[in-house]
């Protein structure tokens, strides 16, 4: 038993990390244009094979597990990556043959299609071909090069979006059961971790430079509790998390339930802590330049996919766990 | 990462069910009082004759030298066996003074008071806060003089839980006149039947007197029961205090699943004041799921943090998280059942096993105060997690 990145996990982030930091610096989100995965990002993505970590071996996957899976996208979210770095992810676990081999190497993208009453959002990779469509009973991996998709504004400058009143009825790969619902889920939740822990960083490094009244601001008690409560979300949401992703990884009966719970603590924790981080910054914390804004606006998409309160509460209410 | 458990603590729970099972007492826990005191070493004698007794100290010591995580097991099995609620009279001794004569006392004080604390013979209290000064403790005055092989004490302690039946004191004091905050401190045993020590109970919003104020009139107490150093009892209290703040909730922290679970088999009997079942309120029954992943998280701190001390053999930074937490937790879980039980809520007359949901609405302020308040806790976390400019 043992709750914490270790031997080679850790590797894993710093591979992540180092990466992702030269390709996917969250400095990208304030240029002008679409900030989802271009086709160029995505291929270097795919080069190093790491959309299809938990994929096995003989798929041309990594062979690895739901705890590298986790690693990864937390990594993402601590940079407000993409959407689309997710949804490509998921594909790779539902196309079959050559298809599954352009997924994995980058070479087409995929949005991520998400049912809103009789309409569907498509989110990320405005440009694509693809989209998926992941719900507890399965995940179906569509064409949608014919879709007339109107472009609509997005709230988050990570995430284009675009909606549509159809859905293709042919198929281009689909699996039964819950499997890539739960990666989804594990790395959504993985990945709202990362941008509360993301969101604590920045709040406490500023709080140990901005002086008012002759004094650091961390010295000030309400900045200093906002800052110990903040940290208190991302601590117990990451240890959720890597229980539920440990969980999965053994095929615990229960590990359903903790992603729910992990799903549940990541979404609250992250929009805290966005929140908190902008009003802790005072004015600076509101302007366009700043990362603060983007922190929040993209937690409002990643809770919003993959697992809301109403649906993960309902669930957890009646459920009780094992040892 | 992993959540295997080795087939030694699977060993380990199966036995430790297999005994609490028949052996858990069956008569609720007296709610006050000489009664309750003698329901504790009773309990406490019955888990050491059984070879039960000592979970956290090592093996030398008479304890079973569990790791940290066996630990977790024992607590667990405890919440599940619905065994006395474990922060009881011996809770001092054997969660604290226990653990600091470990580390730091004398082998004549070990040999002296261990077994007497294992076998629940001897009770313990704490006597640090004072009248003025609790969160601030280094700004103690009760004074010590050291005078031949004797220190006399004057002044007074306050918040002393169960002085009353306690055997003997963790007394910290100041021995240096003219010292001022962490130096010239002593931590010192005191024989609580010395002559010039005088309990006086404070009655609490619980309608107990569990805590007291404590009165020392020239009370004399030999040399050899300092631990640590004359004038250098700061360095001892950091001991005492690290272990209370390690795992000294621990027994909460995984209670705290099967109380959430017990609140929504709860909910799913009481009629709110419209005649809907509670479950069927869509605004509770969200409120006690939320807190069952709560409840989750924390138990799933509680094995990232001790997994890791296992380790490296030093509790990590993150023990103020978790009393946040817990306490937090504590009290949103005894709010909703309070809103929900409706009128029932309010009726009290003392007493946890008649009124456990009332009961525990109340404690859980002496929860978020004692041990140090929750302001405290997140100033801890700031300045040693976040490392953050000093407040102070
Ligand atoms: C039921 C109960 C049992 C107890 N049992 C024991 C015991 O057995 N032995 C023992 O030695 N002590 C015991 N205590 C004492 C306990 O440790 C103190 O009450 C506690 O540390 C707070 O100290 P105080 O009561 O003096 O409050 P104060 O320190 O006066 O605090 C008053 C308020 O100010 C806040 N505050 C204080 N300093 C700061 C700061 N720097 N920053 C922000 N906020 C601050 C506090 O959080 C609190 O809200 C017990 C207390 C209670 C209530």
């Amino acid at each position: 038993m043992f709750l914490a990145p270790d031997g080679d996990e850790i590797e894993i982030i710093d591979a992540a990390a180092g990466f992702l930091a030269d390709v996917m610096p969250i400095s990208r989100l304030h240029e002008s244009g679409s900030a989802d995965m271009n086709g160029t990002l995505r291929r270097q993505m795919g080069e190093m094979g790491w959309f299809a970590l938990a994929l096995e071996e003989n798929k041309g996957g990594s062979g690895l597990t739901a705890v590298e899976h986790a690693l990864f996208f937390r990594e993402i979210g601590r940079l407000c990556g993409s959407l689309d770095v997710l949804s490509q992810a998921l594909a790779v676990h539902v196309a079959d043959g050559d298809l599954r081999a352009r997924l994995i190497s980058g070479d087409v993208g995929v949005a991520l299609a998400v049912r809103d009453g009789g309409e569907f959002r498509l989110l990320g990779a405005p440009g694509a071909a693809l989209a998926l469509e992941v719900n507890e009973t399965g995940a179906w991996l569509r064409d949608v090069s014919a879709l007339a998709a109107e472009t609509r504004s997005s709230l988050d400058p990570a995430t284009s979006m675009r909606v549509s009143t159809a859905m293709p009825d042919a198929v281009l790969g689909q699996v039964d059961g819950p499997e890539v619902m739960q990666l989804a889920r594990l790395g959504s939740a993985a990945m709202l971790i990362g941008l509360a822990e993301a969101a604590l960083d920045l709040i406490v490094d500023y709080a140990k430079v901005r002086e008012t009244f002759g004094r650091k601001i961390g010295a000030y008690q309400a900045v200093r509790h906002a800052c110990a409560d903040m940290a208190l979300r991302a601590e117990a949401a990451r240890c959720q998390l890597w229980f539920s992703a440990a969980a999965i990884k053994e095929g615990r009966g229960d590990a359903a339930i903790h992603l729910d719970a992990a799903k549940h603590l990541a979404n609250q924790a992250a929009i805290a802590n966005a929140d908190a981080n902008i009003q802790l910054h005072g004015g600076i914390g509101v302007t366009d330049e700043h990362d603060a804004h983007l922190l929040l606006k993209h937690a409002w998409f990643l809770a919003k996919v993959f697992g809301t309160k109403r649906a993960l509460l309902g669930r957890l209410l009646d459920a009780r766990v094992e040892d | 990462m992993d959540l295997t458990y080795s087939d030694a603590d699977r060993a380990f729970r199966e036995k430790a069910r297999g005994w609490l099972s028949t052996n858990v007492p069956t008569t609720p826990r007296p709610a006050h009082g000489a009664a309750a005191a003698q329901f504790d070493r009773d309990w406490q004698r019955k888990q050491y004759e059984h070879g039960w007794a000592g979970v956290a100290w090592p093996k030398d010591f008479g304890g079973l030298g569990l790791s940290g995580l066996q630990q977790v097991i024992w607590y667990e099995e405890l919440a599940r066996a619905r065994a006395p609620h474990y922060i009881n009279t011996t809770y001092i001794a054997l969660m604290h003074a226990g653990p600091t004569l470990i580390a730091r006392g004398t082998d004549e004080q070990k040999a002296f008071h261990l077994p007497k604390i294992l076998s629940g013979e001897a009770l313990w209290c704490q006597g640090f806060s004072e009248p003025n000064a609790g969160s601030d403790l280094a700004s103690l005055k009760t004074r010590g003089v050291v005078d031949g092989d004797a220190i006399a004490v004057t002044g007074s302690k306050m918040w002393t839980t169960d002085a009353v039946y306690a055997d003997y004191q963790e007394l910290l004091i100041r021995t240096d006149p003219g010292s001022e905050r962490h130096k010239g401190l002593t931590w010192l045993i005191a024989d609580m039947k010395t002559p010039g020590i005088e309990v006086k109970p404070i009655r609490t919003m619980l309608m107990d007197e569990h805590v007291n104020l404590v009165f020392y009139d020239e009370a004399r107490f030999p040399v050899s029961n300092v631990v640590g150093q004359i004038n250098k009892g700061w360095s001892t209290a950091l001991s005492t205090l690290s272990f209370e703040r390690g795992l000294g909730f621990i027994g909460d922290q995984l209670d705290l699943y099967e109380r959430v679970c017990r609140a929504i088999d709860l909910a799913g009997k009481v009629r709110l004041e419209n005649g809907q079942r509670a479950i069927e309120d869509a605004g509770i029954a969200q409120k006690l799921a939320g807190l069952k992943a709560d409840a989750l998280a924390i138990r799933a701190m509680t094995l990232a943090h001790i997994t890791e001390s296992d380790r490296t053999g030093e509790p990590g930074p993150k023990g103020s998280l978790m009393k946040l937490t817990v306490t937090a937790t504590h009290k949103a879980l005894s709010e909703t059942v309070g809103d929900m039980l409706g009128w029932d809520f309010l009726e009290f007359d003392g007493d946890r096993a008649s009124h456990p949901w009332t009961y525990d609405y109340l404690w859980s302020w002496v929860f978020s105060i004692s041990g140090g308040t929750s302001e405290i806790q997140r100033e801890i976390t700031a300045d040693r997690l976040l490392d953050l400019p000093r407040a102070r």
